[in-house]
């Protein structure tokens, strides 16, 4: 039995004190999203005559992690859009008190059955259902671009930020994580960060709700190529809708090598979808200015990563594997972006 | 050393992937083992080139500043940048270049941001020669199992 059962129990008998016979099952730690430890286990307990059980992931605040975010930001996105037409989840319970399993959690219903791997999206059956799965893929982030965060309740959750500073805000947040965390000088993003701030970009037209790590990798998808989960919301915050869509063409995530985004589709169907979905426009010279922030963005994170496992913080070895597998794929791409690449 | 360290890394790698992993439970572990492997993978890939690499870049790093130093109009650089220009690796050890490299492209940095703000021709040039030297820098950086 994992040591974690017991106690994950007695956390959900208090938060389900009416039912009978409860018992965690199968409690295991799998990979799932850049920040928390993820758990999959089984919740099972008698409801009067009813025989429940529920399968349940478990997302636990690590002592190190890729990104330091707010647990509460990534529940309340997954509470507030589920039973819309972004499929999430069900967010269960949230806990801040470090008591019950040494460090804040968060408990979600588990969408089992599908997969999410950005390598196994290339192999079939997935491979012949390429083009649906960028359809739809696309147009839910079209659907989260076009959201209400005040009718979803989440202006009192995430930081408000006026259309005009989006930008300046996340530009100056991933620029302190590499001032912070670089454990070698970064010519190429310190170039990137100075023709950004020489070229802000326009601002949106209100604040909208942004995932913050929209890719392939962060989605279920099923054996006839439809996404049936959209995960990992801990950067999820307000602001320019072009950051997601940007994020999303990332070249780094072109996991198939040969430029199809996200390892999917072209870079312009990408964009011709999310237009119709989202109603918007992605302003070319705009998105350019947002492609070049998500190389930033990413490098900070691949930075951070590096030094986590270097500083000895987390040394899950997918840490070290990010910073050497992305950080000069991540240059190449800002490179690129520039039009500096030879 | 014998056996050659590419041909043990590949052989471990290999072990890792297709002998370890399958029998690894949980699945957090197993994919553990798994990225372990391409961690070696990688290792043996820079195994190599390593040192060269960062001869040849510190090498190519000191030439533009001792081209930048007849280009900047700040004094103070201009003096770091001939100094820059001037030195060499004393040693192959990885860790020594590994540390001159740090130094250099620190310099490298105050060097852009400078020559970007000033005018003319010869600014124009040598901020291309930087952005040729910085495109160079992710070739001599490139992973065979990288995205791109």
């Amino acid at each position: 039995m994992h040591e974690l059962a017991p106690r994950i129990a007695r956390y959900a008998k208090s938060r389900l004190p009416q039912v009978a016979e409860l018992e965690v099952a199968d409690v295991e730690r799998i990979h799932g999203g850049a920040s928390r430890e993820t758990y999959r286990l089984k919740l099972r307990y008698r409801d009067g005559a009813n025989a429940i059980e529920r399968r349940l992931i478990l997302r636990r605040d690590p002592p190190g992690s890729l990104i330091e975010t707010d647990r509460a930001i990534e529940f309340a996105a997954y509470q507030a859009f589920h039973a819309t037409s972004v499929p999430v989840p069900e967010a269960l319970w949230l806990e801040n008190d470090p008591s019950h399993l040494d460090y804040p959690f968060f408990v979600m219903e588990e969408l089992s059955g599908f997969d999410a791997s950005p390598q196994n999206i290339l192999m079939p059956p997935y491979a012949a259902h390429h083009e649906k799965l960028a359809r739809q893929k696309w147009s839910i982030l079209g659907e989260i671009a076009t959201a209400d965060p005040e009718k979803l309740g989440l202006v009192g959750v995430m930081k408000p930020v006026a259309p005009v500073d989006a930008w300046r805000r996340e530009l100056d947040h991933w620029t302190g994580v590499i001032d912070e965390d670089e454990l070698a000088p970064q010519p190429i993003m310190r170039a990137a960060i100075r023709f950004l701030r020489r070229n802000p970009p326009p601002a949106p037209a209100r604040a909208h709700v942004v995932h913050g790590d929209y890719r392939t990798g962060n989605f279920l998808y099923d054996k006839e190529g439809n996404v049936r989960g959209i995960l990992d919301w801990e950067m999820a915050h307000l602001g320019d809708p072009l950051e997601d869509l940007a994020w999303s063409l990332n070249r780094v995530w072109c996991w198939a090598r040969d430029g199809r985004v996200g390892g999917l589709t072209s870079k312009q169907n990408a964009i011709r979808i999310w237009e119709s979905a989202s109603g918007l426009r992605a302003d070319p010279e705009a998105l350019r200015w947002w492609e070049l922030f998500s190389s930033v963005k990413g490098q900070a994170i691949w930075i951070s990563s590096g030094r986590e496992y270097q500083t000895g913080k987390n040394q899950d070895p997918v840490l070290a594997l990010s910073g050497w597998w992305l950080m000069n794929a991540q240059d190449r791409a800002a490179l690129e972006t520039l039009g500096k690449l030879a | 050393m014998k056996p050659d360290v590419p041909k043990v890394l590949e052989i471990l790698a290999g072990r890792f992937l297709f002998d370890i992993a399958p029998n690894v439970a949980p699945s957090y572990r197993q994919s553990s083992v798994g990225v372990s492997a391409m961690l070696l993978g990688i290792v043996r890939e820079e195994w190599d080139r390593a040192a060269a690499r960062r001869v040849d870049e510190n090498a190519s790093l000191r030439a533009l500043f001792r081209e930048g130093a007849g280009v900047v109009t700040d004094t103070n650089l201009r003096r770091r940048l001939e100094a820059a220009g001037a030195s060499s690796d004393a040693s192959l050890l990885i860790s020594e270049l590994e540390k001159a490299n740090d130094a250099l492209r620190a310099l490298l940095i105050e060097l852009h941001a400078s020559v970007e703000q000033q005018s003319g021709a010869a600014a124009r040039a040598l901020e291309d020669a930087i952005w040729r030297e910085l495109a160079a820098s992710t070739e001599r950086r490139k992973l065979a199992i990288a995205p791109f």
